[in-house]
């Protein structure tokens, strides 16, 4: 097969393509399994198999994808054609930034493969956590697992093969409840990296799970006979739950280089950055230091090569509030430096994935991390704060087609009054403008509050794909915010 | 695909069905056979150039194993001639059942009386279109409107989805096939960052109109050209919403609306309580019906189940929940014919007559409107509440009440779907579009709901308005 492969990228390069890459997934196994109120409501195992070729002609992509190999030839005329038809329609031919032909092997850490764990021993754990979560007070309850397993064989026509093995894990608790009132409140969890430094079976920790069911089902009992949340000023702490969806909501998404150059327009949005803005834009306070690290040890975020057959990179993002740095691939970075008239970006950062074989790789965040600060332990600040909320686990967001401005909901809040953490409220949300918000940080924790959460659903591009990826953050403080509207 | 191609694919899943057969035989065990076959095309465009022209031809196979009340799934992506992988499906299927955990209650299993083929909504001329095709109807959409500054994006989606379905309860089985395609074209200023839409459905080819698309683009491109825009204030508006603001609004009550199993979970805002009750505004009438080939209907649902017009809302009172089958199994009521993919929403038209953006500029109006054609990144708050929030986006007007016209930056609402479908509708249009629903983050599943153009609702509160765009 990979002979075939090489033969046939050959082959288009002598047709005129100036590039060609194949993605080959000889499987993709997956194994989901849903229980509901101790019902197992979903216990499906997936597999999946076939190419994706991208064809560049003239200055313009083409891309077929088929799980039929019965037809290769066909497949690859298909690519090219649809590129010799769309270069019909170009207006800066499409220049892919340099970068070396590699020969590699990766494999996403793991000690225990989760495809080969009896399903009776994956149905006994979430018995127990669907026990452990059937409290009085709990309306409804989750216990979720989902398991990838896949191998991608990358071959371009600039000499690169890479074979890559990712194994992914997630796991999800969920409880529900409804209050006096009739409103239905919630509080979940979501496996990130949790100290582990492998992500097979093995990190599906007991001991972790039974804890947070425990505090789950605590949680949501105090929820549900709070006090709604005020609506006024205020500084809002978010802990890592709810710090990472702020992090992949308005940096992340906000500093993707294809939304900046408006690749993203019809669909999920542009962005408020602008080419001139890289080296100058004050982002956020001079506590703001954030990076796109696909180097971190077990996260979904990381994955040895990126789907240009680039290696994974740690790149700055923003230095001390300063925006240095963008999530980008091969092609938009010779675009930015084109349209900037100058040298903005030295080369590819490594991060255009697709989700499947049969979608087209895009610029997608990696692990977009906030560096931990010097404002010491969550305890430390709070006892710092005059006025505040302690937020934590997004329920709800909501972001500006420019992410120039957002709304959150979370699942729960504890006020703060006078340096002490105080009730929990209900239905808390906090509202803001991008830029104004970060550069409203005035307390980032240490590195014992900074924690690596997983994402599981990132969702952008037509067609449409689903990503996997994380987000290292720590507790930050974040001043004058409003409050439950 | 040809008469005989679906003869291939029935043959291929009644094979399968025989081995399943031999595999239960004295196992009270029954076997489902699932069927997904799309043939997609699409063509982006970003920049005034086109980002991505792919097809990508995919042929799923769910293998449903049900054992009392053990459940348990297979799922592949496979091809016609791969007969030996999908029996190893069964076997897989069968291997996993066993190891599953019972429900609490009996869940059904379909057992279709007859077979049932519809295949009235596939029309192969929009199901074929060329890339030169696409090409070029996007290029009379955006004609002459381009500029330096100003680009051109979107895309041209159009393909064909056949879903077939097989138990091995009957020997009987269902049938479907949809042509669809979706249009998205945006016009936006690389400088300043405004961006207008216009948007198409269609389920045939006499549905495509480039020259409507070019219309609405150029009006809206000479408003924002001519207008320089401006921060509104906060504070309360009579609002004028476009179709897809006024679908995504009414599609999301799907979920925690007239959703049973939502409304039996607590992800609800409607009650059964409210059954009978005026919920929202007299003059909504929401109903799911598959009469409307805009909507890629289905005519039975997935048990088999004939499918007819469901009235969810008449003259704003509570009519009734749907119901998928597996939620009515658990919560013991009647299923509704809503195992399906989607629903066909069909939120009928009013008596305000205004039948293009032309005629609601042309309109005499008593106060300013806010037009808000679209709704970006809409989320649910609360939704014991009806609480959504969402912004504001593509081509948003304020209709001044001395006749001009200005042009608003963004805004946020954060609002209850019980006010905005409540007592403050002021009116809806008699005139009605499909508006295209589709995503394609799994397998395609084209989705429509038929809208008035326009809503106007009275005195909603903006809760954030933007400085810039």
């Amino acid at each position: 097969m990979l002979d075939q492969i090489k033969q046939h990228v050959e082959n288009l390069k002598r047709m005129g393509a100036t590039y060609v890459d194949t993605r080959w997934y000889p499987f993709e196994e997956s194994n989901s399994l849903v229980m509901w109120n101790g019902n197992l409501k979903d216990a499906t195992l997936s597999r999946e198999s076939g190419l994706g070729i991208r064809v560049l002609y003239k200055g313009a992509w083409g891309f077929s994808a088929s799980s039929d190999t019965g037809d290769l030839p066909g497949l690859y005329t298909r690519a090219f054609d649809n590129a010799r038809i769309a270069a019909q329609r170009i207006t800066l031919p499409v220049r892919l930034a340099e970068k070396d032909a590699i020969q590699a092997r990766f494999e996403s850490p793991n000690r225990i493969n989760p495809m080969t764990v009896p399903l009776g021993e994956k149905v006994a754990f979430l018995q127990q956590m669907d026990g452990k979560l059937n409290q009085p007070g709990i309306l409804q309850r989750v216990a979720a697992l989902n398991f990838v397993r896949k191998q991608i064989i990358f071959v371009d026509s600039e000499g690169s093969e890479i074979e890559k093995q990712i194994t992914e894990v997630f796991v999800q608790l969920n409880v529900m409840g409804v209050d006096a009132q009739g409103q239905m409140h919630e509080r979940s969890f979501t496996l990130g990296q949790d100290g582990k430094d492998s992500r097979g079976w093995e990190s599906v920790d007991p001991i972790l799970f039974n804890e947070t069911a425990e505090r789950l089902v605590q949680e949501l009992g105090e929820i549900l006979v709070a006090e709604p949340c005020p609506k006024d000023l205020r500084s809002v702490i978010l802990l890592p739950g709810q710090m990472h969806l702020q992090t992949h909501e308005t940096i992340g998404h906000a500093l993707e280089l294809d939304r900046i150059l408006g690749y993203e327009l019809a669909f999920a949005g542009g962005s408020f950055v602008t080419l001139d803005d890289f080296g100058k834009l004050r982002y956020g306070s001079e506590k703001l230091t954030a990076r796109a690290d696909a180097t971190l040890t077990n996260s979904p975020g990381s994955f040895g090569y990126d789907d240009d057959g680039v290696l994974a990179q740690n790149n700055l993002l923003i230095d001390k509030g300063i925006l240095v740095g963008a999530i980008t691939g091969r092609q938009m970075v010779e675009e930015a430096n084109a349209k900037a008239k100058r040298q903005i970006f030295d080369g590819s950062g490594g991060a255009n994935r697709a989700t499947a074989f049969y979608r087209v790789p895009i610029e997608r965040m990696t692990n977009i991390n906030i560096d931990p600060g010097t404002d010491g332990t969550l305890e430390d600040i709070i006892a710092k704060t005059e006025k505040g909320l302690v937020m934590d686990s997004p329920r709800s967001w909501s972001i500006g087609s420019n992410r120039e401005q957002f709304h959150f909901a979370t699942e729960i809040a504890w006020l703060v009054e006078d340096g002490v953490k105080k009730q929990v409220v209900k239905n808390p949300t906090y509202m803001g403008k991008t830029l104004e918000f970060y550069n409203s940080l005035s307390a980032v924790g240490d590195a014992s509050t900074w924690k690596v959460e997983f994402v599981n659903n990132c969702g952008k591009g037509q067609p449409n794909q689903i990503m996997q990826l994380g987000h290292g953050v720590p507790v930050c403080r974040f001043d004058a915010v409003r409050v439950g509207e | 695909m040809s008469a005989h191609q679906k003869d291939r694919i029935i043959d291929t899943l009644q094979a399968l069905r025989a081995y399943a057969l031999e595999k239960i035989a004295g196992r009270r065990l029954e076997i489902g056979l699932y069927y997904h076959e799309e043939d997609s095309y699409l063509m982006r465009f970003a920049n005034s150039a086109i980002s991505l022209n792919t097809n990508e031809h995919l042929i799923r196979l769910d293998i449903d194993a049900v054992e009392g009340r053990k459940r348990a799934s297979y799922a592949l992506i496979t091809d016609l001639n791969k007969l030996d992988e999908m029996k190893h499906g069964v076997d897989t299927a069968i291997e996993l059942v066993q190891h599953a955990q019972p429900l609490n209650y009996d869940p059904s299993i379909p057992r279709y009386r007859e077979s049932f083929s519809d295949e009235s909504c596939f029309e192969p001329a929009l199901a074929e279109i060329s890339n030169e095709e696409r090409l070029a109807f996007f290029n009379q959409a955006v004609a002459g409107l381009e500029t330096a500054e100003l680009k051109a994006s979107g895309i041209f989606s159009n393909g064909s989805t056949t879903i077939a379905m097989l138990y091995t309860t009957s020997e009987h089985s269902q049938f479907f096939r949809h042509s669809d395609a979706q249009v998205i074209t945006v016009l936006a200023h690389s400088e300043l960052k405004w961006e207008v839409i216009a948007e198409a459905s269609a389920q045939r080819k006499a549905d495509l109109d480039a020259a409507k698309l070019h219309r609405e683009l150029a009006t809206l491109v000479r408003l924002y050209q001519e207008t320089p825009a401006q921060q509104l204030p906060l504070g309360k508006y009579d609002i004028v919403f476009g179709p897809a603001a006024i679908a995504e609004m009414a599609s999301i009550m799907r979920w925690i609306g007239f959703n049973g199993g939502s409304m039996k979970r607590g992800f609800s805002f409607l009650s059964e309580a409210q059954l009978g009750q005026k919920v929202l505004s007299a003059q909504v009438n929401l109903s799911d019906d598959p009469s409307y080939r805009e909507t890629f209907p289905f005519q039975r649902d997935y048990y088999g189940m004939k499918r007819d017009g469901f009235s969810i809302f008449k003259q704003g009172v509570f009519q009734g929940f749907t119901w998928t089958q597996d939620d009515a199994d658990e919560f013991q009521v009647q299923p509704t014919g809503h195992t399906i993919s989607h629903a066909s929403l069909v939120l009928q038209g009013g008596g305000q007559a205004v039948a293009s953006l032309q005629e609601l500029l042309a309109m005499p109006r008593e106060r300013d409107l806010l037009y808000i054609p679209f709704l970006h990144y809409m989320n649910i708050v609360n939704p014991s509440k009806g609480v959504i929030t969402a912004s504001s986006r593509f081509g948003a007007l304020l209709l001044k009440a001395d006749g001009s016209v200005g042009i608003p930056y963004n805004v946020r609402l954060t609002q209850s779907l019980l006010d905005v479908f409540g007592d403050k509708v002021a009116w809806l249009s008699k005139q009605t579009e499909a508006y295209n629903l589709s995503a394609s983050y799994g397998r395609r599943n084209p989705m429509a709901m038929l809208t008035p153009l326009y809503m106007r609702v009275n005195d909603l509160e903006i809760s954030h308005s933007n400085t810039s765009y």
